[in-house]
């Protein structure tokens, strides 16, 4: 899976990026961050600080309207729609609005990604099913998305994310739904991955994720860095 | 690759569930549409076969003042052969005429018990080479029989063989027509069933961007599709074809003079190739569709 991306490089490098939404909405300003692999990252901040936009940068769903955004060596602006389709089996996105397809049962949909990169029927099931017990989803495998409770939703979408194993998941407030027991299934579940040598950026308001851990964690206020606490710091911030 | 068309004929599969309708729509106005084509072109290749084995039997006949003596035949064929080739060039004299004639009658035999063979003209059969069988040629190779000594009038079913040709003039642009009717209603009918299916599928097809699904994943079912109402509407419009011919056959045998004929099914060669080309045009149109509404 990782071929794709060279270790001598961080994996995410976001160099002075800007992002315009037409007529002049400013959502992210001169943004840099280097993203190492195998790293684990919160990003945080108020609501409409910048970190939607920043994950769909990374992921080029949004072009920058300054700057470069490089994922795995490549300059995202420069890299054609096909190489881009390919790069994106790579990387695992929660969604804030999960986008998931309601017509479709829980298990069809966590098989997407997979089906898309011609995995392995067998290999398939089975990866879904072990998503799902992870995450205590079992019982709603045959379910139709749209008929399943926000909470529930949400960790099919994570589930979904982390399908492929892939090089980076982008989680986009993946525990804004979740009790506490189960905001803890999916951190479990996100450390797992990680140990496995996903990299992982996580956009959350939820404390609780980070609390007692030493994660980097930058802050994003108003489409800038303001902190960047951790005892574990790495090079990058806004210059 | 096995796997890869598994994963693209499961879509196919899935995009019927969601879309069945519109596709089965569109499958029958490809049934419909090679229906009426390949019913044309059956008639007319059967009228064209027919034309072909009349067009054996087809001679010229020289009616004439006089038995031509003898002697004098192998001038007169050596001077018709000098206009045009002829397979055979036949003398009949008076008695041979009325030998035929009572032949023809056989049982009303009697009938020419009065008569002797003074009342039937002698006459000349030429039998023109195949290069010669059409009609103006036909028409000139007449002007210039009825320029030979002693002829009165020439015949050769210029009336009948006329109409025929016009009849099948007519039913070559009917087969063309129905043709381009065919081109056209299959081209529309799947490139809109397909435009139908992307629509229906947008969020889908978002989705399966954003998980990383290649150009040719989202693609190649759609163009499966395209296949699939090309080989199965064609196919099913010749069966129905096929089923209406067999039922024309054995209903309307009768005693009628359509019975005599024997008419045949489209050739093979000729099946294969309306499927294909039917195939080809659903492929066609299809690409054209996802090319035009997909735009990435
Ligand atoms: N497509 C868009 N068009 C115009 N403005 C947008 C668009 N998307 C985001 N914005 C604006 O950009 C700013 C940053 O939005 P963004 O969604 O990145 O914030 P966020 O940090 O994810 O907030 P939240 O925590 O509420 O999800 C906001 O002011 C938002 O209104
Ligand atoms: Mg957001």
């Amino acid at each position: 899976m990782l071929k794709l991306f060279p270790d001598d490089r961080p994996l995410v490098d976001i160099v002075k990026a800007t992002k315009v939404y037409p007529p002049d909405i400013v959502a992210v300003q001169n943004i840099s961050l280097a993203v190492a692999k195998g790293e684990l990252l919160f990003l945080t901040g108020m609501s409409g600080a910048g970190k939607t936009t920043l994950l769909k940068l990374i992921c080029a769903i949004e072009q920058p309207t300054k700057g470069v955004i490089e994922v795995g060596g490549r300059d995202l602006a420069k890299t054609g729609s096909a190489e881009i389709q390919q790069l994106r089996q790579e990387i695992g996105v929660v969604y804030q609005d999960f986008k998931l397809l309601p017509k479709l049962n829980a298990a069809q949909n966590i098989a997407m990604p997979m089906e898309v990169a011609y995995r392995d029927q067998r290999e398939i099931n089975s990866r879904v099913d072990e998503l799902l017990a992870i995450l205590k989803m079992t019982h709603k495998r045959e379910i139709q998305t749209g008929k399943l409770s926000r909470g529930e939703q949400q960790r099919v979408a994570i589930a979904r994310a982390a399908a492929n194993s892939p090089a980076l998941l982008l989680a986009d407030e993946p525990t804004g739904n979740l009790d506490q027991d189960s905001a803890n299934l999916v951190m479990d579940l996100f450390e797992q991955l990680n140990r496995e040598g996903t990299t992982l950026i996580i956009a959350s308001h939820d404390e609780s994720l980070y609390r007692n851990s030493d994660y980097r964690r930058v802050q994003l206020e108003h489409g800038l860095f303001t902190n960047h606490s951790s005892p574990r710091q790495l090079p990058l911030i806004n210059q | 690759m096995g796997l890869k068309s598994y994963f693209h004929l499961k879509q196919v599969g899935h995009n019927f569930r969601q879309n069945w309708p519109t596709q089965l729509m569109s499958l029958l106005t490809v049934t419909l549409s090679v229906l009426i084509f390949s019913f044309f072109l059956l008639i007319y290749l059967n009228v064209v076969n027919i034309g072909a084995r009349l067009g054996d039997e087809l001679r010229l006949v020289v009616y004439l003042d006089n038995e031509v003596e003898p002697a004098l035949q192998p001038l007169i064929s050596s001077k018709i052969s000098t206009y045009a080739k002829a397979d055979k060039i036949l003398f009949v004299s008076r008695a041979e005429a009325f030998i035929r004639l009572q032949k023809q009658l056989e049982k009303e035999k009697d009938l020419l018990t009065d008569l002797g063979p003074e009342f039937l003209p002698p006459s000349i059969e030429v039998y023109p080479e195949k290069s010669f069988r059409n009609f103006t040629r036909l028409k000139e190779f007449s002007d210039f029989l009825a320029t030979l000594p002693g002829a009165q009038k020439v015949q050769y079913g210029q009336e009948w063989l006329e109409r025929f040709g016009y009849f099948t003039e007519l039913l070559r642009v009917i087969v063309v027509l129905s043709g381009a009717l065919l081109v056209l209603a299959t081209g529309f009918m799947v490139s809109c069933t397909i435009r139908l299916t992307v629509v229906a599928k947008e969020s889908e097809l978002e989705i399966l961007r954003l998980v990383g699904a290649s150009n040719r994943y989202i693609q190649a079912p759609l163009f499966f599709e395209g296949i699939l109402q090309g080989v199965l509407g064609s196919s099913l419009g010749l069966t129905l074809l096929y089923a209406i011919f067999i039922w024309t056959r054995t209903h309307l045998g009768g005693s009628t003079f359509l019975n005599q004929l024997e008419y045949t099914f489209l050739p093979f060669s000729v099946t294969a190739m309306i499927i294909g080309g039917t195939t080809l045009l659903c492929a066609w149109g299809s690409l054209l569709s996802i090319r035009k509404h997909m735009r990435i």
